[in-house]
């Protein structure tokens, strides 16, 4: 019997565990995924003449078995051992309301894979819920999350600038990755054409200085190598298995049961709380029973919500703490896939040195400095750089020393910038459990539907449009440009399949991620989230996660569980 | 895969592995290679081809050139392990036609002519393949469609085999595995190399 058991390893998981462990709980950690270990599983050692096949997955192996994955940007054949096997993990979507469920499946889960941009929701983001209506009020505000925020980006260390800016509030910062001259450039002509618009630095998990709290779990500063995604052997961006992991396990309180997918959670009617899990060894296919006082899910948006709905009793027949009938509802992603391109004219003359780990960010301005003829708004990440070796020898005709020529110059400047947008959360945009059909471990497949609506296309337009006059309007021209959104999921940062609220009857989860129905179990991954603000998510799942754990432990001690 | 590239990947496996000080590395899957005697995908005489066209898009000239960066060996790797039937056979097609080109303006095979000669005929050839053609209204592309695809992607190989070797990364363009820190502003002069590395653009 153990204190609590936090089921997923990811980027929820990593934190709980390391909160729950260091205020004394003993506590599992249930992974579906197999064992990977930080440094000797990565790929980081290879030089670009190690990737196999330059970095492609064979063809008919893409097709055949990531059919989905593929759409992934950071899938490639030095990655590939990150991300499923589509063909082993199947899900049914519909064609008119297509998601793509992108997702990894191993020790650490998408923390290893992560694009590590950070950014604290804001004061309006909690209340837009409660102001326009649409969602789940947000049982917390702002000021409940600022100290957890303040806690976990010390704690993984997070590089950027402070900028006063209402809707993206600072926080506690490593030095930020400066933005090149170029970028300062962009910044300065953005800014002079519209005076509220801010161009700044991404703020991103990787270690722009290692603090000695960084260096006492093992973790250096980063190489600025921009090949996070294959593991990095300096622990130089946060993940479960560099950062998280190895502070729970420093306490003793830590154990770490891989290859298990849990199955359902167990759950006492006599009692009304939750017991534990029933988990399927994903080798032997036998099951077996874990038991704790306390129950975390942060097996991801999608993963927890197939879980509860799985845990069917007599007290849940619609899947465990689903009184409201909102478990698997709400699901939204970032609006997403719309990148605009082009040449930067008129430069600066300088170079930079090193692979920056990100890039720019423009915070949202739309309802917030800028009227819009939608709610809510949106962000963009983007860069300005030099022109690479790939588009200088392939983007123009022409062989031989000619082609080496071109290729060896130091090349033009190139801006780009692409829109991630707040979906609204919407009741029919959900996942649901199969009728008949069934993974091989014999649990029901996930039915997954979800489509952008009228505030989301309306936003959409304006994403385009804005992309390309901020390119426009810094002189540059739009060589290049995806007005189209992509289908739900690709963006990756699925939520709301268990969402917070202040009305059991509208919501699953209460102010301390405590499931209304089921007062020992906690839910801290992207399932949460009322709201999917237009900022990158895990930072907040991460602080969501430090504060339930907290309010747990406490709950626990003052025998409330 | 040839053996000599294996054996380099297996030395440098076991060098980052005394490094990490790990005594598992259960990556062995990415690594496994077809068999080591594994048969080329073109015979000899295409093989021949593709290395006179990998000379000619990628010479040498202050710096060592495709060959010297086994490009034709490596090509040939990826038609074999990486490129469905489909893709194969219209790279390998895309092959021909050059030859094809060479006949009708030299009444010469590509292998046969000069240096001069070959790039005589494949200027205009790449040029005229590569014209793009219009794509769909709401997506302008970067890699937009062209007059030839699997010429297109016959010279993409060629050209990214050459450009991520460690040949040309130790030669022709600047490499650093671990560059260290971000240097926002650094001076730029017309010595300066462009940066290699795997990139998308």
């Amino acid at each position: 019997m153990f204190d609590a058991i936090v089921i997923g390893s990811g980027i929820s998981g990593g934190i709980a565990a390391k909160e729950l462990c260091e205020r004394g709980l003993k506590t599992l950690v249930i992974e579906r995924g197999g064992k990977v270990e930080h440094g000797a599983s990565y790929t980081d050692w290879m030089q670009p003449w190690d990737v196999p096949n330059g970095g492609n997955i064979p063809e008919e192996e893409l097709v055949r078995d990531y059919a989905v994955q593929r759409h992934c940007y950071a899938l490639s054949s030095a990655t590939k051992q990150f991300w499923v096997k589509d063909s082993d993990h199947p899900y049914s979507t519909s064609e008119e309301k297509p998601f793509e469920w992108i997702r990894g499946y191993q020790l650490g889960g998408r923390s290893l894979t992560w694009g590590r941009q950070s950014y604290r929701l804001s004061a309006m983001d909690f209340e837009a819920n409660a102001k326009d209506g649409h969602g789940s009020d947000w049982p917390i505000r702002y000021e409940d999350l600022d100290p957890w925020y303040d806690h976990v980006e010390k704690f993984i260390g997070v590089a950027g600038s402070k900028e006063g800016l209402a809707q993206l509030p600072d926080g506690e910062f490593l030095p930020a990755f400066d933005l090149n001259d170029a970028e300062l450039e962009f910044k300065k002509r953005v800014e002079a054409k519209f005076p509220t618009r801010k161009v700044i630095p991404g703020r991103v998990a990787n270690l722009s200085e290692a603090q000695p709290h960084h260096e006492a779990l093992g973790r250096n500063s980063c190489q600025n190598r921009s090949i996070c995604e294959r593991g990095c052997s300096y622990g130089a961006y946060h993940s479960s298995l560099s950062s998280s992991l190895p502070a729970a396990e420093a306490t003793g309180n830590l154990t770490i049961v891989t290859d298990a997918i849990v199955h359902s959670i167990i759950y006492d009617p006599k009692t009304k709380k939750a017991t534990g899990v029933r988990v399927i060894d994903s080798n032997t296919k036998k099951g077996r029973v874990y038991q704790a006082k306390v129950i975390f899910g942060c097996a991801s948006a999608i993963g927890t919500a197939q879980i509860l709905l799985n845990s069917v009793s007599e007290a849940f027949p619609n899947g465990l703490a689903n009184n409201s009938d909102q478990v698997g509802r709400n699901l939204m992603d970032h609006l997403y896939g719309q990148v605009a391109a082009g040449l930067f004219p008129n430069g600066p003359t300088t170079n930079y040195h090193g692979r920056r780990p990100t890039g720019l960010y423009i915070p949202r301005y739309r309802n917030v400095t800028e009227g819009a003829d939608f709610i809510r708004g949106f962000g963009f990440q983007g860069g300005v750089s030099r022109m690479g070796w790939r588009t200088a020898a392939l983007g123009f005709p022409g062989v031989g020393a000619s082609l080496k020529a071109r290729t060896r110059k130091v090349g033009g400047w190139v801006v780009s910038v692409a829109g991630f947008g707040e979906m609204l959360p919407h009741a029919d945009n959900r996942v649901t459990l199969h009728a008949s059909k069934r993974d091989k471990w014999g649990i029901p497949l996930l039915h997954i539907e979800c489509e952008a609506r009228e505030n989301d296309l309306k936003m959409a337009k304006q994403i385009a449009a804005d992309g390309r006059e901020l390119i426009e309007a810094a002189g540059g021209s739009v060589m290049f440009q995806t007005t189209d959104l992509a289908p739900p999921g690709r963006g990756i940062h699925e939520m709301g399949t268990a969402r917070m609220g202040t009305d059991p009857k509208n919501s699953v989860l209460n102010r301390y991620n405590q499931a209304h129905d089921v007062p020992n179990l906690f839910l801290t991954d992207g399932s949460a989230m009322a709201s999917s603000g237009c900022q990158n998510p895990s930072l907040t799942y991460m602080a969501l996660s430090a504060r339930a754990a907290h309010h747990a432990a406490e709950f626990l001690k003052e025998g409330k569980l | 895969m040839h053996d000599g590239l294996l054996m380099e990947r297996r030395l440098l496996l076991q060098r980052a592995a005394l490094l990490i000080g790990a005594t598992t590395l259960p990556i062995g899957d990415l690594l496994a290679a077809p068999a080591t005697n594994a048969k080329p995908v073109l015979s000899a005489p295409q093989l021949e081809l593709l290395s006179a066209v990998a000379d000619t898009i990628v010479p040498v000239t202050d710096t060592p050139g495709a060959l010297a960066a086994n490009v034709p060996a490596l090509v040939d790797a990826m038609l074999r392990d990486w490129a469905a039937p489909a893709t194969r056979t219209s790279m390998i097609e895309a092959l021909d036609r050059i030859d094809v080109a060479a006949r009708a303006k030299t009444g010469k095979g590509f292998t046969a002519l000069s240096p001069d000669e070959r790039l005589a005929v494949l200027k205009p050839h790449d040029t005229a393949s590569l014209k793009p053609k219009p794509s769909k209204p709401s997506t302008i592309s970067p890699r937009p469609e062209t007059a030839d695809p699997g010429y297109a992607k016959l010279k993409e190989l060629i050209v990214v085999l050459y450009y991520q070797s460690e040949v040309a990364l130790t030669t022709e363009l600047t490499y650093e595995h671990a560059p260290g820190k971000w240097q926002p502003s650094i001076p730029l002069t017309p010595e300066t190399r462009q940066t290699g590395g795997l990139t998308a653009f």
